[in-house]
């Protein structure tokens, strides 16, 4: 028994000591955990890059497509490499549109039909692009505290049958179990904290540029009706 | 994403590392080795109330004065002591006997004015007295207190008086008690010539009249006195002062002051005996007394063995009664104890109230209420639950 509290008094409660003698269960814990952080940050950034990049193409393919330029001519310059975002639509619902010309079709309605859900597909992928794995960083926000849970109740179990082997509830010999096992909701509110902060923050952009894209296809898809009507109209008249 | 997660894992492992590096185990709570350390609970009294004892013996569990030496002579004495009488007084200690020479007061020839002074303190008339008195002494002692009053007269008078030396010293011889004294004092006053003159004149008559033994040990002050006569308002002065002195200093006898003091010698106070070797303690008890909780019960078991309670009185339960009493030394009561009962009805408080004050009636005189701590149930409160002797 002495014995024992020796050694517990001799225990590191370093950092990397706690977690050198952490149980089996609790080590897993907590390695889970800290690679739940690191997928989270990586995300993190993932997005805020990608989002960033995203705004900055949102304004200037606007920039572009609102200059006066001829659709032609940009659709020509777009179609030639991979687009994302407002340009993808664009481009879908031109693809679309010269089909339906070359094969030299009658019905304007179809045309119409055609396009926007060519342009709804395309829309659909884009923000599903966009809200892609923020979902991994809401199960991260939300479950991490409770995997970090786990390992401390573990840990404390663990630590608690030490004591009744031990039979002393000396708090050298208490301690260092407790403070190992507290490491794993440590780690774990340390992985959820940003998780759940970034999940706000990215759904919330993604949501914005999911709206944008949509109003972007909306006014196309005017636009696109509007020249149907006026390509239609001097071959009905004609006919 | 690839690089972001890449990204990610470097941040993480800088962030690790500087953890690990910066927070490592903190220094440990050295606290020093102190023994246990021991707490009493000490009730003020224990400091307050003290114990006869000895001051200077060495402290023990029960305080007891310095042993006494002598057999017991008083019955039921209480106080400790080696008296004769028991006494409540601390003992002083035995002083030595300091080696005072009390000399008897000089008595005074003035004794025999206070007689004179009962009519007048006034000088003149105190001299005018002493002329009639010594009516039989012829013209020189007329002349002598003519001089004060009148001094163009005197000076013809008394020059051929002091020339006349050798005529006193054959006057004296005649007279037994005064030779002795003449000369002294002739030689120390300056003015030669009035001297002579009054005292043979003066003292004569005065001698005859009183006592003479007296006069010879006190003479040289009144001679004094005389001297001075030759210079009349000093001489008055005089003559003022030393009558008033004899009037305060009327009685004083030393002798009768030894026999007024009392000679009990006053080292112990009590009567009591003690063969308790001394510990530490005061020089009396302090107020160390305090009534037991057994013979605060006996007593209250005395009123209640008197009290005959009527049961089934309404309201009786939660009646508390609290009596406050004087007692004197015998355990009897001094006065009207002071019954009041609270809580339950009122006619219960009535009745219990009356029958209390029954039961502490009939139960007097207390017994079994230790004398020596008599300080402590000179006034006693006693406090009843009539309910439990229901």
């Amino acid at each position: 028994m002495e014995q024992v509290a020796l050694e517990a008094a001799t225990h590191d409660v370093s950092l990397l000591g706690l977690f050198m003698q952490a149980g089996f269960v609790v080590k897993l814990v907590m390695i889970g955990l800290l690679g739940a952080s690191v997928w989270t940050w990586a995300i993190a950034i993932d997005k805020y890059v990608n989002f960033g990049r995203a705004r900055r193409q949102f304004d200037q393919f606007e920039q572009v497509f609102w200059s006066g330029q001829s659709l032609e001519e940009l659709y020509r310059t777009l179609s030639e490499r991979q687009n994302h975002g407002l340009a993808a639509i664009f481009v879908s619902a031109m693809r679309e549109w010269k089909k339906s010309f070359e094969r030299g079709a009658r019905s304007p309605i179809g045309l119409q039909m055609r396009i926007d859900r060519a342009m709804d597909v395309t829309l659909a992928r884009e923000s599903e692009h966009l809200i892609a794995r923020l979902s991994s960083l809401a199960t991260i926000g939300s479950a991490g505290p409770f995997v970090g849970l786990f390992g401390t109740v573990i840990g404390i179990m663990t630590s608690f049958q030490a004591i009744a082997g031990s039979k002393s509830t000396n708090l050298a010999v208490v301690a260092p179990g407790i403070a190992e096992a507290l490491l794993a909701t440590a780690i774990g509110l340390v992985a959820a904290i940003p998780a759940v902060i970034a999940y706000n923050k990215f759904s919330g952009d993604a949501g914005k540029l999911t709206a944008r894209m949509e109003g972007f296809a909306d006014e196309f898809s005017a636009i696109l009706s509007r020249q149907i009507d006026e390509k239609l109209q001097p071959r009905a008249a004609a006919q | 994403m690839r690089s972001s997660v890449i990204t990610s894992t470097i941040l993480h492992c800088v962030v690790l590392a500087w953890a690990i590096l910066s927070i490592s185990a903190p220094a440990s709570f050295e606290v020093a080795d102190v023994e246990a350390l021991p707490v009493d609970i000490v009730p003020v009294e224990e400091l307050t109330q003290t114990q006869q004892g000895a001051e200077k013996a060495e402290k023990k569990d029960v305080s007891a004065p310095i042993p006494t030496t002598r057999p017991q002579t008083v019955d039921n004495a209480q106080n400790i002591g080696d008296n004769d009488v028991d006494l409540k007084s601390a003992p002083t200690p035995i002083t030595k006997p300091t080696n005072v020479e009390q000399a008897a007061a000089p008595e005074k020839v003035e004794k025999v004015q206070p007689k004179q002074d009962n009519e007048t303190n006034d000088v003149k008339d105190v001299q005018q007295e002493q002329e009639v008195a010594a009516s039989e002494p012829p013209p020189p002692q007329e002349v002598a207190k003519a001089e004060p009053v009148v001094k163009p007269e005197p000076k013809p008078e008394v020059t051929p008086e002091a020339k006349p030396e050798p005529e006193p010293a054959p006057e004296k011889p005649a007279e037994e008690a005064l030779p002795t004294n003449v000369p002294v004092p002739e030689f120390k006053p300056k003015q030669a010539e009035a001297k002579p003159e009054t005292k043979p004149v003066e003292k004569p008559p005065e001698k005859k009249a009183e006592e003479k033994p007296v006069d010879k040990k006190v003479e040289p002050t009144k001679t004094a006195s005389i001297k001075s006569d030759s210079k009349s308002k000093d001489d008055k002065k005089k003559q003022e002062t030393a009558k008033s002195k004899s009037s305060k200093e009327s009685d004083f006898n030393a002798d009768d002051i030894s026999a007024l003091l009392n000679k009990t010698d006053a080292k112990s106070s009590g009567a009591k005996r003690s063969t308790q070797t001394a510990s530490l303690g005061t020089k009396k008890s302090n107020g160390g007394s305090k009534l037991s909780q057994s013979e605060m019960d006996a007593l209250r078991g005395q009123i209640e063995n008197n009290w005959s309670i009527v049961s089934g009185i309404d309201g009786a339960q939660g009646v508390t009664i609290k009596v406050t009493m004087r007692l004197d030394e015998n355990g009897d009561i001094i006065g009207d104890p002071e019954v009041i009962a609270s809580g339950g009805s009122d006619a219960a408080r009535r009745t219990l109230e009356g029958s209390a004050l029954r039961a502490i009636m009939k139960s007097r005189p207390f017994k079994g209420l230790p004398r020596d701590k008599y300080d402590a149930w000179s006034e006693v409160v006693v406090n009843f639950d009539p309910s439990q002797l229901l």
